[in-house]
Order: structure tokens, then C-alpha cells, then sequence
């Protein structure tokens, strides 16, 4: 409610102040100088320390470079490590490390970094990312060998993720709880210069950079001297200051805000495909979601072409599976997808004995088919709520909507009360299956409660079995498969990563590589003319 | 004097027990838990336990209060779950931009709710008592965080005279500091004009009148001065609200502070960070009626009497 009167007030605002005229030119003098405002996953990340992390922000992946980097279609390529190789077993890895590199202070980047490195994440939240990884031997100077406890197909993911950006071991040892917060030293484009958290990051170029990744045009130092990274929590406010100079570009920007964006003759806006995926959990432990020809009818009653184009303009993608589209693991049988389809929908409820009732409502034994739908706060996820709620209502299925605050709701999960729910996760990784899924985690984040035997079989062997990356993507889209034909979830929709900038003030590269804006980007990033 | 005022010191003690506890105990009783907002997808319900147990969250509640009360007592905020710091820093980082932006606010509208208040109690009835009364209405009623946008969309927007928000400079307190200064203004406004209104009804003013003074010598150096009682009292109370009323405002204009630390760490649920900003608020709330009291005792004599 709050979220929505917050909207309203925001246009009325803005009319208002349109009533008035005019437009100020604001003009100020370009430095070698941007300023960015973090997207709204980025606000208040506590530390630039990648290892003990459990939330980190677009800045940290410019002062850390990583051994492997991932393109936009999830693709490897080499950064600190020009190649590696596996055993077929999995179980070793060689990695051949890029000479030259120096991080921030001066010290050498070598295979006696990684030999350092690799143990500190023991004991951090983080120490999954190198569970896989029993000891690591150093072959020569720039030669480095992982000898694995298990095979593990993931290792690449999770070296080119930004929590394996690589320290200063040295650094790390010496500055102890303050790394990340007073000091952060990496080999990245960009060196810290100051962080005051929940407000301000600032980097400076390191000069000495000429180690980028193939990801970016430019190998050398970055164009731009000095990046400023603001936290506004607020997305209005962060729109305005784009729209009067104050910033030049805004790493995330709502879907909702685009119409009006694309009115200003200097912003440009980029839209790319996104991590996220609104979906709609199913309880199966809840009647009348028992019946699995029920959950069926609810999955196909929902309209995603519809709440793509009525709710979000267009932009964005459908969703008919659990997965991003950009995923090789999304690629399943067709017949497995969840599209919407009315009819199979009422004739799955006659079926299961629910005949249409007086008031549209169907009815089995004297009861009414009435469930309970609940959502988050936020203005778009109660959007989403009511045209899902509308569109089950088309089949029969009267759905009553409660909506939480989001730390809220998950402590609701667990009491086992919910029966359908519209939420959103971020990850680009097949694995979200087993987080969401797997059946030992069942009220949050397991939230459709779905313990399945032959599910979590399929899981285990995608997770802890597969020898390599194709193995895994095979064993993954098994599993994936196999939830689709059980409905613990209706998929809705895929949103898009909106970016953008002051196209007087800053050019960007036409295409945007890497799945995120990150270092890339910031390398090929120039001052306008 | 100054027994009353260690008389006064000595009676918030208990007051500020009962408020540690009734924090401690609201926020740990909503539904929600800061491990939930902690953990990484991936991680193993038994890291999850692993890290229930290093917050010491496993615990009782009575463990927990006893634990955090005791740490209080020392002069130890504890360490933020989320923001991973000592509790006293970020309150440190933050306090001196809500200390600025209330500070100039509170003096905002004490300044312009005296001067306004007043001229509408001289001139009651008029035109211009009307006016600036319904123009209070209107300040008092208007959301500030529509308030606050509405000011960015004309003065930083339109004319480009401040900027949209941060807290680089003193122009950009401009802004924040009107926002929330309007909406004391109309409180205290209100409270002089009503005062004055009732003081000039008084017999004192009436004999004043009949010795022949000058009405607004009289409003001036005699009804106001009684009026002004009141007026203390409510500025007494909103000294709390210097540091806890901009959190709406805060988060409009992107400034750091109290306010907006407090709804981000309720919102992840991060205790120790809302326990600490919650008893800020409450030492300021308390020490605002204290100070209060004092300015009211050293103004008025009957109030130092009463309490003996």
C-alpha cells in the first residue's frame, strides 16, 4: 500500500511540477569524472571484502579482477588465467596464469597468490565456492594446479563469479577484519579510494592496468579517471538527479520508469537480459494443491504474454520454465514448458471433481475453490498479484491476496500456512533448482514444499556427480524437467537489466559483454565529446 | 535548581530500563530473521545454524536481553549482523547529518511557527491570520515525502537552484531541512497563536491595556512571553524527533543518517543496528523532555514549585 501511494504521489508530483514549465538547463563541466548510482541489489553491501562477503556490489568486480570470466551467454574466457585444463575423471585442474600483473600496492600476481588465496575461505560463508578443492599445487611461477576432493563441474561459475575476484593475500593477512572496509587491494581497472557504507564508494584508475580480459575492446587502463558510486535508495529520487545532471548513469532502472526515461532527448537506456525470475510457488503440501491435476490448472491459467504486455510495456520476456532463458539448462523439452492455456486449465478442475459454481467459483463437496495468494509489498510484485489473482479467477479459482514485507514473509513460509504465492529470485546458475527445490529445505527457501525422492535424486547427481560442464548442464535439464511435470511452481515473467546514462556526458559500447554491467563495460567506458 | 534537575536526571533511569527493554523486545518479536538475509544462495541449513548460533541468536530472549544490556551498560552497541561493524560507528557516521539536518529543522520552524504564530494571534480574525493559518493546515497535512519530491521537482529540477539529493555540501541540506522545518513550522505556529490568543484574554493583559501601554508592546514583551510556555514544552518534545522525524526525508533526498539507517536495518532485521538507532532515539526523546523541563523550571517559577 504504501509502496503504491508512494507512486501515486511521485506522478502527481510530477504533473504538478509540470503544470509549472520549463525545463532548467543544468550544466556543468565535464571532468574525467562519472558519477553512477548503484542499481537497488547494490544499496548498503557492507564490505568490499570478496571473500567473507555475502552481498557484493558492482564496484568490487573493478578493483578485483577474476581468474575466468563469463560472457552474456554464460560462455568462459580467460582473464588471470589465459587457459586451463581438466582430467577427464574432474578431478584436476590446470590453470596457466597471465604474466605481468601487479595488484594495487605493488606485489606480483602469481601462482603463489592463488596457493594463498585459495585457503582463506576457509570457514567463511563463502568456502563452498572452493569446497570441490583439496589442496593447491604450484607448478612454476604461473602454473597452478587444483587437486579436487570431488569433481566439480561448477568450479569455472564460481571462479568467474564476483566473490573469486582475487585479494592481495598479503593485504588480506595484514588488515585483517578492516580489509574491504578502510583498504581493498586487487589487480582491477580501478583502485579504492574511499567507501563510506550505504552512501559513497569512490575508485581511481589504477594506470597501471594492461591485463583486460578478451570481454573488452579496450586491454589497457580505463578512459575514465575517477568513477563515483552513490547509493540512492530511493528510485525516484535517483531518476531525478539522472534527468537533471546530477549523475550520469543509473545502473538499474525499474521497467516502469522507461516511458519516461526515453523522453529525455540526452539519456540513453539499455536494456539487456537479466538474472531474475518472477514465479509463482505452488504449496503441494496444501489441499486443494495436493492434487497435482489442480496445481497443473493453476500453472496454465497464467497469462505471461499477457502480464508482459499489460504490466511491463512489453519489455522483458515470458517465462515458461524455472530458469533464465540464456541458460543452456533452460533448453527443455518443449512439452515440458508451462504456457497458458484456459482450457486444458477448466477441464484439468472438472477432472478433479471442481465444477463450476453459481458465482464463478467452482465447488467440490459444498466447497468453494478458494486459496490463499500472497505477495510482497512492493508496488510491481502487487501488480503482478492481481493479474494473477484476475486470471485464476477466469478459471474458477478464487484467490484471496496478503501481502508481506519481504523479511516478513519468509518467516511466514515457514509456518506452512501458504498456498500460492508471486515472487522473484536472481541467479544465474541451473543450481537456484536445488536451493528452491531441494527437499530438505522445505517452508523458505522451499517454498512450494516439494520433497520428492526421485527429485532429489536427479538433484544430487547434477549437483555432486557430474565430471564436467556439459555433464552438468545434461544432469541439470534432467532435473529440471522432471519439477516442470510435477507443477511445484507456475512460471510468470523474465524482467530485463535497465541501464542508463547521460549519452552527453558518457558512450558506452554498443554491446554489452559479461552477464552484468561490470569490469568490461567500465574498460570501453569514454567521456562524450 | 540543581536538585531539581538531579531529581528530574535520576527519574529517567528507570524510564530509560523499561524503554530498553520494550526495543529489545519489538524488534526481536516481529517476524523475521537477519540470518535469512545473511546467507548466500547455496549455503547449508547447517552453515545457517552455524551462524545462528555466532549472533548468539539461539538464545533465549531473557539470555539475549541480559547479554545486550549488559554490553549496553559498558558502553558497547554490539556489532551489526548485516553491516558487519560496531554498532557506535555507523551511529557515529550518521549521527552528525541527522544532528544538521534536525537541528536546522527544529530551528527552521521555531523561528518562522513563532514569528507566524504570533502575527496571527496580533492580527487574529484578519486576512492575514487566515492565510497564514491555512497555509499551516496545508504544511501540517502534506506527506513530506511528497513535499520533499515536490521541492526537488521545483528548485532542483525546474530552476536548478539545489541539488536532487546527497549530502555534499551545504546547499544540498537546502531542500531537506525546508521539508521537514514546514511541517514544526505549522505545529508550533499553531500552539503560539493559541496561547497568545488565550494569555491576551487574561485580567494582567486587560489591566496592562488600561494603564495605556502600547497593544503590541503588550503582545510583544507580555503575552508572548507567557504564551511562550507552551511553545517550550512542544519544542522539548520535538527534540526527539530532530534525529527520528526525517527518515521519510532522508530516504527522498538520498541523505545518510539515523532515519535511513534505522529503515534499512528493519527492513534486513539487523538487531543490534535497530536496537542502537531505537535507543538513540529514545536518550534523545528523554533528554529533550528534560531539557524541556529545565528551560520551562528556569523560565517559570510555579513549575520549580510544584515539583517540590
Amino acid at each position: 500500500m504504501r509502496q503504491l501511494t508512494k507512486a501515486v504521489l511521485f506522478s502527481s508530483a510530477i504533473l504538478f511540477s509540470s503544470a509549472l514549465g520549463g525545463t532548467a538547463s543544468m550544466s556543468s563541466a565535464w571532468a574525467q569524472e562519472a558519477i553512477v548510482v548503484f542499481g537497488s541489489n547494490d544499496v548498503g553491501a557492507p564490505t568490499y571484502n570478496p571473500i567473507k562477503a555475502s552481498i557484493l556490489n558492482t564496484a568490487t568486480s573493478l578493483i578485483y579482477d577474476r581468474l575466468v570470466e563469463q560472457d552474456a551467454d554464460h560462455s568462459f574466457h580467460p582473464h588471470l588465467a589465459t587457459s586451463w585444463e581438466t582430467t577427464p575423471d574432474g578431478m584436476e585442474w590446470t590453470f596457466k596464469l597471465r604474466q605481468g600483473v601487479k595488484f594495487h600496492n605493488g606485489e606480483p600476481f602469481n601462482a603463489k597468490t592463488i596457493e594463498a588465496w585459495i585457503p582463506l575461505f576457509k570457514g567463511t560463508d563463502n568456502e563452498y565456492l572452493v569446497g570441490g578443492i583439496d589442496q593447491v599445487v604450484v607448478v612454476d611461477d604461473y602454473t597452478v594446479k587444483f587437486k579436487m576432493k570431488h569433481p566439480d563441474a561448477n568450479l569455472l561459475f564460481n571462479l568467474a563469479s564476483v566473490f573469486m575476484g582475487v585479494p592481495e593475500p598479503k593485504a588480506y593477512q595484514t588488515l585483517g577484519d578492516k580489509f574491504g572496509i578502510t583498504e581493498a587491494i586487487g589487480t582491477g581497472p580501478y583502485k579504492l579510494e574511499s567507501f563510506t557504507v550505504g552512501q559513497e564508494t569512490v575508485l581511481a584508475r589504477n594506470d597501471d592496468y594492461t591485463w583486460g580480459s578478451d570481454l573488452s575492446v579496450n586491454k589497457g587502463p580505463a578512459k575514465i579517471e575517477k568513477l563515483t558510486f552513490r547509493e540512492i535508495a530511493e528510485e525516484s529520487t535517483a531518476f531525478l538527479e539522472l534527468k537533471t545532471g546530477g549523475v550520469d548513469m543509473l545502473l538499474s532502472v525499474p521497467t516502469e520508469f522507461i516511458p519516461e526515461l526515453q523522453k529525455e532527448k540526452s539519456i540513453a537506456v539499455n536494456s539487456m537480459p537479466g538474472l531474475d525470475v518472477m514465479y509463482m510457488p505452488i504449496n503441494v503440501t496444501s489441499a486443494p494443491f495436493t492434487d497435482i491435476k489442480v496445481r497443473e490448472a493453476a500453472a496454465l491459467a497464467i497469462n505471461q504474454k499477457e502480464i508482459l504486455s499489460s504490466i511491463y510495456k512489453g519489455v522483458g520476456l515470458e517465462a515458461h520454465n524455472f530458469l533464465i532463458s540464456s541458460l543452456q539448462e533452460s533448453k527443455v523439452d518443449p512439452k515440458y514448458d508451462i504456457s497458458y492455456d484456459p482450457e486444458k486449465a477448466k477441464k484439468l478442475l472438472e477432472e478433479a471433481g471442481w465444477k463450476a459454481g453459481g458465482d464463478g467459483v467452482r465447488v467440490k463437496d459444498g466447497q468453494p475453490l478458494k486459496v490463499k495468494l500472497w505477495t510482497q509489498s512492493d508496488s510491481e510484485f502487487k501488480r503482478v498479484t492481481e493479474a494473477v489473482q484476475a486470471q485464476l479467477k477466469a478459471i474458477g479459482m478464487q484467490a484471496d491476496i496478503t501481502t508481506f514485507d519481504s523479511s516478513t514473509i519468509r518467516d511466514q513460509y515457514k509456518k506452512n500456512e501458504h498456498q500460492l504465492a508471486v515472487r522473484s529470485y536472481s541467479w544465474g546458475n541451473a543450481d537456484i533448482l536445488d536451493w528452491f527445490f531441494n527437499g530438505e529445505r522445505l517452508g523458505y527457501p522451499n517454498i512450494s514444499m516439494f520433497k520428492d525422492p526421485k527429485a532429489d535424486e536427479l538433484d544430487n547427481k547434477a549437483l555432486t556427480q557430474s565430471r564436467s560442464w556439459d555433464e552438468r548442464v545434461a544432469n541439470f535439464k534432467t532435473y529440471h524437467e522432471y519439477i516442470l511435470s510435477q507443477f511445484p511452481f507456475a512460471p510468470i515473467y523474465q524482467p530485463m537489466q535497465n541501464t542508463a546514462y547521460n549519452k552527453d556526458r558518457l558512450t558506452l559500447p554498443q554491446k554489452i559483454r559479461g552477464t552484468q554491467i561490470g569490469t568490461e563495460t567500465f574498460l570501453d567506458m569514454a567521456a562524450a565529446d | 535548581m540543581l536538585s531539581f534537575a538531579v531529581r528530574r536526571l535520576v527519574m529517567l533511569v528507570p524510564v530509560f530500563l523499561a524503554v530498553s527493554m520494550i526495543i529489545f523486545l519489538i524488534i526481536h518479536l516481529i517476524p523475521g530473521d537477519p540470518i535469512d538475509n545473511l546467507i548466500r544462495t547455496g549455503s547449508t541449513p547447517e552453515q545457517k545454524a552455524i551462524l545462528t548460533a555466532k549472533y548468539g541468536l539461539d538464545r533465549s530472549l531473557v539470555e539475549q536481553y541480559v547479554i545486550w544490556l549488559k554490553k549496553l551498560l559498558n558502553g558497547d552497541l554490539g556489532e551489526a549482523i548485516i553491516l558487519r561493524r560496531p554498532v557506535s560507528s555507523l551511529i557515529t557516521q550518521n549521527l552528525p547529518y541527522s544532528l544538521a539536518l534536525g537541528g536546522l529543522a527544529l530551528l527552521f520552524s521555531t523561528v518562522v511557527g513563532i514569528v507566524t504564530g504570533s502575527l496571527a494571534a496580533i492580527y487574529k480574525d484578519s486576512a492575514l491570520d487566515r492565510g497564514v493559518m491555512a497555509l499551516i493546515l496545508l504544511g501540517s497535512t502534506v506527506p513530506s515525502f511528497w513535499l520533499g519530491l515536490l521541492m526537488i521537482l521545483v528548485f532542483s529540477v525546474q530552476l536548478g537552484w539545489f541539488p536532487v539529493s546527497g549530502a555534499r555540501n551545504w546547499h544540498s541540506l537546502v531542500l531537506p531541512v525546508l521539508t521537514v522545518g514546514l511541517g514544526g513550522t505549522a505545529l508550533v505556529a499553531r500552539v503560539t497563536r493559541v496561547a497568545m490568543v488565550d494569555v491576551a484574554q487574561k485580567d494582567f493583559v486587560t489591566l496592562l491595556h488600561a494603564k495605556g501601554l502600547a497593544p503590541l508592546r503588550i503582545q510583544l514583551r507580555h503575552v508572548l512571553r507567557h504564551a511562550l510556555l507552551p511553545v517550550i514544552t512542544i519544542l522539548g518534545l520535538r527534540i526527539g524527533w530532530i534525529l527520528g522525524g526525517a527518515v521519510t526525508v532522508e530516504i527522498v533526498f538520498a541523505r545518510p543518517g539515523l532515519g535511513t539507517l534505522l529503515i534499512k536495518s528493519l527492513n534486513q532485521r539487523d538487531y543490534p543496528v535497530v536496537q542502537g538507532c531505537l535507543l538513540m532515539l529514545a536518550i534523545a526523546v528523554m533528554l529533550g523532555t528534560f531539557l524541556g523541563d529545565l528551560i520551562q523550571a528556569a523560565v517559570d517559577p510555579r513549575v520549580r514549585g510544584n515539583l517540590k
